[in-house]
């Protein structure tokens, strides 16, 4: 039987590389980079959660014979994907400031500068 | 019919404050009345408030709003902290773009506790996300900002897997509606994928909620942020996941895992604050304490349980922000927020601040006549015993011992008089006060005979008691607890962790 | 790499496959659940042709409205955070080829059309307002490759800019507030729809597509120049 792979796989694969990008890498332009992945994953699997061959396209007119495709998670989609966007922009205005004022886009060393401003535990 | 008006209003209003510029402050007040009118309109019975599908769509594609009970409690603290916060930022000079902010916040939690719909749900916390991130930020300093990525990274993460559930419940059963899913999951209770989506869900709204593995960035975000953002952030935004994770309890069962977390929530949070050095970290660490004490009581089915977490709810988030208020305008007169620096300037703090934090730290160990008490009591009542009972006394202990630091603040009593801005607190100190008989009336559910019995009060006095002593005990022995935790890199690994728990407790694989 | 982080790499290995395994065994979806119900209801209500447009314009507005706010927030909010910064200090600017003039010059009005077009037909036809106002702010992002950020700015007028930013979001409120005032349930259609599938069969939602259009367009310009204004160095 032979494994031919569906929008939901792709849409697993890309969220599992996501996540890790996000927790292991240190560099802050890469975990916004990995935070996209994992929304693009988000949206490829609504998409492809309600998805049956040969369907017809939402629009009519319809022809008679065969299924319509299911177009409330295409307009979901486009809700999730103009607030990812929208959170993607403010994360670069943070990291710019960040930046501007560390010097660097390692997360570690921020953070130890920052608690090294704090005095140790607060 | 009017349950849309209510978040479109604050919407409106929040763009009028940029539009209007200068006079942006104004906006504020009338959202205060339009609030205060709706909650008048509800207890004279008005028939707006029924269920509506928006817009008149029914089935999957339209949007259900309803407004229950819960609905009512969250409206009441939200209308309170409004006030408070309005009463606080008022002489401060802000731009406009603050108001907006504001205005957007609370559009975005009024929404969210009409909400019934799983997508809905999901777009209202991302704008409660993305509204608070930027009110913590505001100042532009660098430890807000940091705080805040942080809070913005780890939450967009937790509402990705939020959307994954709702993406599953929705191809199983062919609606967001939570009534429609409750029937699905009706028609075929074994389903592989209830676990898997309830898992999802509860992971992505934990981290949001105060949840102890998923909110490792709330000490931060809520220590760091401005005296009125963190008592709002506190006292109001924090229950918007607890609201959330109502609603889904009513749709999937989600006992054992609410009360594993509560506990784990709630002692960890009380261990940290005993701990901490610096007075809004432990006022940080105590809301996730009371948070896990708000998710035991949960996780007890029956209706009395439910009205006990309601009044916990408001009492705490009356309390909390009190708490706030009174310590930013402490750390103001001080110049610090160390503890230890508070205590030794203690003579600068003005009385009325005193005053207030006095009214809180009582309210919030749970003293008789005050708010938290016939909360806690409410909730004790329906306990089934053994387990649950033990719980909620250990918390019960942990939150009074965590406030054994701040003790030496109340004395000696002097008058000082400067000036600060303690309207707001007088706004919180009333509710905090006069919780009592008002929740008879509000929540007749609430047993008070027991509630007042002398069992309970005894009872009372000895929780507060026990962490009285326990909190003298650790002042001067330091519990090592491991603080690398709160680091960017551990929070992904947190929540994964923290997701695995859920789906293990909601009994997959 | 340490073995302290050599363990929590692991770990995290762990516990994602863990997550993606627990997920992809839950969703064993046999073909869907076959037509949705309500595909030829979503037809006769609105009178639009395309469904899509049909839902997130009539059915499902609230939803659309909310991410509205939250894009108008994001826009705001970039100006907002990058404007106590100091734009940076400007490399002299790279004379761009003649190629690259001309086509710009040549597929800016095209684009403008383009958006335009998308969006107003957006009920009868894929598009909408969130595709015709990118794919007009694709061009403004042409102009100001060809000519420069600066130039481009320089010839938007900055306080109709700021004046559309809240007033768009306001005029899009007050359209789903209004239906109270004429009795009907808030966010329902404010004009009634017509059939024949001309551009005027379904009133409210051509409004909304060339409002969000604007919105979008104007709102993407503000975000990219914010960036180019005030980017800086490392």
């Amino acid at each position: 039987m032979s494994y031919s792979p569906s929008g939901i796989d792709a849409a697993i694969a890309l969220l599992g590389i996501g996540i890790l990008v996000l927790a292991l890498r240190r560099d802050l332009i890469l975990k916004l980079l990995g935070l996209g992945l994992i929304n693009s994953s988000t949206i490829l699997f609504l998409v492809s959660i309600r998805f049956t061959p040969d369907a017809a396209i939402p629009i009519l007119p319809v022809r008679d014979a065969g299924i319509v495709a299911d177009p409330l998670p295409q307009a979901v989609v486009l809700s999730a994907i103009v607030i990812n966007f929208a959170i993607l922009a403010l994360a670069l205005v943070f990291v710019m400031i960040l930046v501007e004022r560390y010097h660097t886009t390692d997360s570690e060393r921020i953070e130890s500068e920052v608690a090294a401003e704090q005095g140790g535990e607060g | 019919m009017i349950l849309p008006l209510l978040p479109l209003s604050h919407a409106f209003l929040g763009f009028l404050s940029i539009a209007w510029g200068r006079s942006a402050r104004a906006t504020l007040i009338c959202a205060f009345l339009f609030d205060a009118a709706a909650i008048g309109l509800y207890y004279a019975g008005s028939r707006w408030f029924g269920p509506v599908f928006v817009g008149g769509w029914k089935g999957p594609v339209g949007i259900a709003l309803a407004f229950d009970p819960v609905s009512l409690a969250f409206l009441i603290l939200g209308v309170l902290l409004e006030l408070a916060v309005a009463v606080y930022v008022w002489r401060e000079q802000r731009r406009p773009y603050f108001f907006m902010l504001l205005h957007a916040l609370f559009a975005a939690a009024y929404a969210l506790i009409l909400a019934q719909d799983l997508f809905n749900i999901y777009v209202i916390l991302e704008l409660l996300t993305l509204t608070s991130f930027l009110l913590v930020a505001y100042d532009r300093r660098a430890r807000q900002v940091w705080a805040s990525l942080k809070y913005l990274l780890l939450a967009s993460l937790g509402m990705s897997l939020f959307l994954l559930g709702a993406a599953i419940a929705y191809g199983y059963t062919g609606s967001f509606n939570l009534a429609e899913i409750r029937t699905g999951i009706a028609g075929s209770p074994d389903g592989p994928w209830i676990a898997a989506c309830a898992a999802l869900l509860v992971a992505g709204v934990a981290v949001k909620a105060g949840i102890f593995s998923f909110s490792l960035w709330l000490p931060a975000a809520h220590s760091t942020a401005s005296t009125a953002i963190s008592a709002l952030l506190s006292g109001f935004v924090i229950n918007m996941g607890v609201v959330v994770l109502i609603r889904l309890d009513s749709v999937f069962r989600l006992d054992l895992p609410l009360l594993v977390l509560g506990a784990v929530t709630g002692i960890a949070g009380a261990a940290y604050a005993i701990a901490s050095l610096d007075v809004k970290r432990l006022l940080a660490f105590s809301t996730l304490s009371q948070i896990g004490y708000l998710l035991v009581g949960l996780s007890l089915s029956g209706g009395a349980a439910l009205t006990g977490v309601l009044a916990y709810a408001i009492a705490h988030g009356s309390v909390k922000g009190l708490l706030f208020l009174a310590a930013g305008e402490s750390s103001r007169a001080v110049g610090s927020t160390l503890i230890r620096d508070l205590i030794g300037g203690r003579r600068r703090i003005p009385t009325g601040v005193r005053f207030g934090l006095l009214v809180g730290i009582l309210g919030i160990i749970g003293i008789p006549p005050l708010a938290v008490y016939v909360a806690k009591g409410a909730i004790l009542a329906s306990g089934k015993g053994g387990i649950d009972q033990a719980i909620l006394i250990a918390l019960g202990v942990g939150s009074a011992a965590s406030f054994v630091k701040l003790i030496p603040l109340l004395r000696p009593w002097n008058r000082v008089r400067a000036p600060s801005r303690t309207g707001a607190l007088w706004v919180l100190v009333l509710p905090v006060v006069l919780f009592a008989p008002l929740a008879v009336r509000l929540f007749p559910d609430i047993p008070s005979p027991t509630v007042w019995s002398g069992g309970f009060l005894w009872k009372g006095f000895a929780t507060i008691g026990a962490g009285l002593l326990l909190g003298r005990f650790l002042l001067h022995r330091p519990l090592p607890l491991p603080q690398r935790i709160f680091r960017a890199e551990f929070g992904v690994l947190a929540i994964l962790a923290g997701f695995l728990l859920i789906y293990l407790l909601l009994g997959g694989v | 790499m340490t073995r302290r982080k050599a363990a929590f790499a692991i770990t995290c290995l762990l516990l994602t496959a863990a997550l993606c395994l627990l997920v992809a065994r839950s969703v064993h979806l046999p073909g869907g659940l076959g037509e949705p119900q309500y595909i030829r209801e979503l037809a006769s209500r609105t009178g639009a042709l395309n469904l899509v447009a049909s839902i997130y314009l009539d059915g499902r507005l609230y939803d659309t409205i909310f991410e509205l706010i939250v894009f108008s927030v994001a826009v705001l909010g970039v100006r907002f955070y990058l404007s106590e910064r100091r734009p940076s200090h400007r490399p002299a600017p790279i004379p761009e080829s003649h190629v690259v003039r001309a086509s710009a010059e040549a597929l800016f009005p095209f684009l403008l059309l383009l958006g335009i077009y998308l969006a107003a037909y957006g009920h009868l036809s894929p598009g909408g307002g969130f595709a015709g106002g990118t794919v007009a702010a694709s061009g403004l992002m042409l102009c100001s490759i060809a000519i420069g950020a600066d130039a481009v700015a320089r010839r938007i007028h900055r306080p109709s800019l700021e004046r559309l930013e809240w007033a768009l979001p306001l005029t899009i409120i007050s359209l789903a507030i209004v239906p109270v005032l004429l009795g009907r349930p808030p966010l329902a259609a404010l004009f009634p729809p017509r059939g024949g599938g001309g551009i005027f069969s379904s009133g409210s939602i051509l409004l909304y597509n060339l409002l969000i259009g604007i919105k979008v367009f104007i709102g993407s310009w503000v975000v990219v120049h914010g960036f180019i204004e005030h980017r800086g160095e490392i």
